[in-house]
């Protein structure tokens, strides 16, 4: 039985060279300012283990109660490509999802980054047409929230 | 709720059942009527029509010796809303991320 992915994309310009926007996404010092990070929460603890297998921990406090964030690295290939499994407070134990980002100059010096977010990464193997499907019908929200973002 | 969601995208990857919701959405159908674009039998339509039952997207009622299928659009409303709580949450990463780099920008010069 097949099944369709639920997926999420959102894609935003930089201006800044590729290689600073991959490298913010896996320096502790820099993910610890932006990643997970929300105006009013506290950042508690940022352990990155960049290497494929390794995984990453990001806990912010929000209103007293720690956020927890899960990660483990499947793919780093500076500076195109960064994919990792993803767990965030307050989904069960064995419920992942999988992280894309793909990382594109645009020329003068520039960037664009595409980040794709799968609800169940045993979909991402399913037939493009499924998941042209999907995208066009779920994923339409967020590019309508892209839109406003401008 | 994601194991509802799981339920729901099962039913929602086939393209004929996708077909018999988008027929569904214009209002109430038989299952004869919901096979007839697909020239498949009575029992095959009422199979995928079974599907949707239970993902929750289609509920039947019996009038004479009919079944009438309608549209029960509430689950994908759950599926819009995961999207659109991830949507969210990742477009403050990418505000503060572009905020950063800019500040970065900013003390290089």
């Amino acid at each position: 039985m097949s099944a369709a992915p639920v997926i999420l994309t959102i894609t935003r310009s930089f201006d800044a060279a590729p290689e600073r926007v991959f490298d913010a996404w896996i320096d502790p010092d820099k993910a610890g300012r932006f990643l997970f990070a929300t105006p009013d929460g506290e950042m508690r603890k940022v352990a990155i283990d960049a290497r494929v297998g390794g995984e990453f921990v990001v806990v912010e406090r929000r209103n007293g109660v720690d956020a927890h964030h899960y990660g483990r690295y499947e793919v780093i290939e500076r500076p195109e490509t960064l994919v990792f499994l993803f767990r965030a407070d307050p989904s069960d134990e064995g419920q992942w999802t999988r992280v894309s980002i793909a990382i594109a100059p645009s020329g003068n010096g520039g960037c664009t980054l595409t980040l794709t977010h799968e609800m169940d990464p045993q979909w991402a193997a399913y037939e493009e047409q499924t998941r042209k499907g999907w995208t066009m019908i779920l994923g339409s929200l967020a590019a309508v929230m892209e839109d406003d973002h401008g | 709720m994601v194991e509802r969601l799981d339920a729901t995208f099962q039913a929602l990857a086939d393209p004929t059942r996708r077909g018999m919701l988008a027929a569904l959405a214009l209002g109430e159908r038989s299952v004869g009527e919901l096979a007839q674009p697909y020239a498949m039998s009575f029992a095959g339509a009422s199979k995928h029509v079974q599907m949707l039952e239970r993902a929750g997207l289609v509920s039947r009622r019996k009038v004479g010796r009919t079944q009438m299928c309608r549209l029960q659009p509430e689950p994908l409303a759950e599926a819009e809303q995961w999207i659109a709580q991830w949507a969210k949450f990742w477009t403050v990463s990418l505000d503060r991320l572009e905020a950063l780099l800019a500040e970065e920008q900013e003390k290089a010069r």
